[in-house]
């Protein structure tokens, strides 16, 4: 079996309040596996551990007890974060330094250099749509524009995991399908995409996998079709269905000449599940 | 991607920062300060024509020289207070610290964006103070020949040594190294400070604090010796004061390169070694500061 490329231990991270006895804690015995290739999202409202969570994955923050590794290299060793690309929620670069200057300091701290900096650098721009305006300052962007420059220094040393905090966040509906389509695409190539956000429709779309998280516990976690299975309840798809047939269908579906297209158990939505598995008290 | 050997220390992944700091300051037009002292000298120099050749000499490179050090030693307080915060406020250190960079290399690209700034900013001082400096040397050699018409050429050779030996002197040169590594110093503390420090106003002011400590602390040091002694208890905390507060004194040779006289060589290089240790011992501190933070 291949390595996982994100492998969370027993995770938990407290934060001490200054000037008070009590402590904060933000994340509280979490285990969580995000295999090579997947999409996984990382679901919870405001404060429950989401970006401590990827924080730690990141090396940024240090968890007070358990592991996170990074394709079987503990996130707290740099070398970890060679295989990482990052996208924090709502990212402000440096200002003064235009689209293409953006993408070749990051890749300077990736070790790129030359020729192929420089194509990396062409090959991203395109990606993102942002070649018309690689000349100019950052300052001059647009929400879109920042989070698909962002996006692009994620991927710029060709990252075997990329995360996403918050990816759409603040974007317009436009903007927010851009980037779904480029998280799709970075699917497709194999990319591993660990994400947070709270455009629930969207994760459902995109995961493949998905956690939810309620005052720093993972309460639900599994593929987003389990996940949303009712299970006492059969969906029927039928097709040249009459009036009749339809009034008398539990008597007559054996016997009719109805065709049965489809039987599988109907979903829910995503939102439904998490406004569920996040109600206050659920986690205590 | 290919998989690569990762370096614990690159100097490439440095230079990125450091140009990249480098970039920030100059935005941020820091510049401005050179203006001022440029107008400054050009005033200076006006106004000192009224004086003998030697008085204006002395009062123009006393002032110059003094300004350089106020302006440098200023420069890198406020200069490098607001890195760190500027980078925490925009999260700008998610995304670079997320790349594989260590944390010694952040913090030593940002102080060598500084010290790359510092240095050119007292280039440019320096030029000026200089191209002042050599155009009154001109004026005055003028009129010395001019006033001189009648006598001998001994003498007015010998005038005009005088004249040239008062405007010039080698020793102008240690004295703008040494001032560069003062700045320097006070860059790497404030850096330290700046890695706990809640905003950099709170830096300015408590660097502002040391500025003034560091410069009185070896006239206190000398009246506490003269009075109570120099026992081990009074001995130990002098250390640690010396090394909390660096005695900026020691940086202080500017009256000695007025006045003419020649800085030895081994007082030279001992400053120069102080300096680089202090801001070695300044760096290594930020870093104890800094790697653990949660960010």
């Amino acid at each position: 079996m291949s390595e996982p490329a994100v492998a969370v231990h027993s995770l938990t991270k407290v934060f001490p309040i200054p000037f008070r006895r009590t402590k904060l804690v933000a994340v509280r015995g979490l285990n969580l596996e995000v295999a090579p290739g997947q999409v996984y999202g990382l679901l919870g409202p405001n404060g429950s551990g989401k970006s401590t969570t990827l924080k730690i994955i990141l090396g940024l923050v240090t968890a007070t007890t358990g592991t996170a590794k990074i394709f079987g290299r503990d996130s707290r060793e740099v070398r970890s974060r060679e295989a990482v690309g990052f996208l924090p929620e709502n990212p402000y670069f440096y200002k003064y330094l235009t689209g293409e200057e953006t993408l070749r300091f990051f890749g300077k701290l990736c070790g790129l250099h030359g020729r192929r900096l420089q194509a990396r650098c062409d090959e991203l721009l395109a990606l993102v749509s942002l070649e018309e305006a690689r000349d100019r300052r950052l300052g001059g962007y647009s929400k879109g524009m920042l989070q698909r420059i962002g996006l692009a220094q994620a991927l710029i040393q060709e990252p075997r995991l990329v995360v996403l905090d918050e990816p759409t966040a603040g974007v317009d509906p436009a903007g927010s399908r851009e980037i779904r389509d480029l998280i799709l695409d970075l699917k497709r190539r194999g990319i591993t995409v660990l994400l947070s956000s709270h455009l629930l429709a969207q994760v459902q779309e995109i995961c493949d996998r998905v956690g939810i998280l309620a005052h720093g516990v993972l309460v639900r976690e599994g593929q987003v079709e389990e996940l949303l299975a009712i299970e006492n309840q059969t969906e029927l798809i039928l097709e040249n269905a009459t009036p009749e047939i339809l009034v008398q269908i539990t008597d007559l579906l054996a016997k009719s000449n109805t065709r049965l297209v489809e039987q599988r158990q109907p979903q829910t939505t995503l939102e439904g599940l998490f406004l569920e598995a996040t109600k206050p008290g659920r986690a205590e | 991607m290919p998989e690569t050997r990762h370096r614990p220390f690159s100097p490439a992944r440095i230079a990125a920062i450091t140009s990249n700091t480098f970039t920030e300051l100059v935005r941020l037009k820091v510049f401005y300060f050179l203006l001022i002292f440029a107008l400054l000298l050009i005033a200076n120099s006006v106004f000192m024509a009224r004086l003998s050749f030697q008085q204006e000499f002395q009062v123009l490179k006393d002032v110059s020289l003094g300004a350089m050090s106020i302006f440098t030693s200023l420069l890198a307080i406020v200069a490098t207070a607001q890195l760190l915060p500027r980078d925490l406020e925009d999260r700008t250190i998610y995304t670079i610290l997320a790349k594989p960079v260590p944390r010694y290399e952040y913090l030593i690209g940002k102080l060598a964006g500084v010290l790359l700034l510092l240095g050119l900013s007292i280039l440019a001082m320096s030029a000026v103070f200089l191209a002042v400096l050599f155009v009154r040397e001109e004026m005055l050699v003028k009129e010395t020949l001019r006033q001189s018409a009648g006598l001998r050429p001994e003498q007015v050779q010998e005038a005009l040594r005088g004249l040239k030996g008062s405007a010039f002197n080698a020793n102008l040169f240690p004295g703008i190294v040494i001032i560069y590594l003062k700045a320097s110093l006070l860059a790497a503390l404030t850096l330290f400070i700046s890695t706990f420090a809640t905003s950099n106003i709170f830096t300015i002011v408590v660097m502002v604090f040391i500025y003034f400590i560091g410069h009185l602390q070896a006239t206190a040091r000398e009246y506490w010796l003269q009075e109570h002694g120099a026992g081990w208890l009074a001995k130990t905390f002098l250390a640690v004061v010396a090394l909390a507060f660096p005695d900026l004194q020691l940086f202080n040779l500017v009256d000695d390169i007025v006045a003419g006289t020649a800085i030895p060589t081994g007082l030279f290089l001992q400053t120069v070694v102080l300096g680089c240790v202090y801001t070695s011992i300044y760096l290594f501190f930020a870093w104890v500061a800094f790697h653990g933070r949660e960010l």
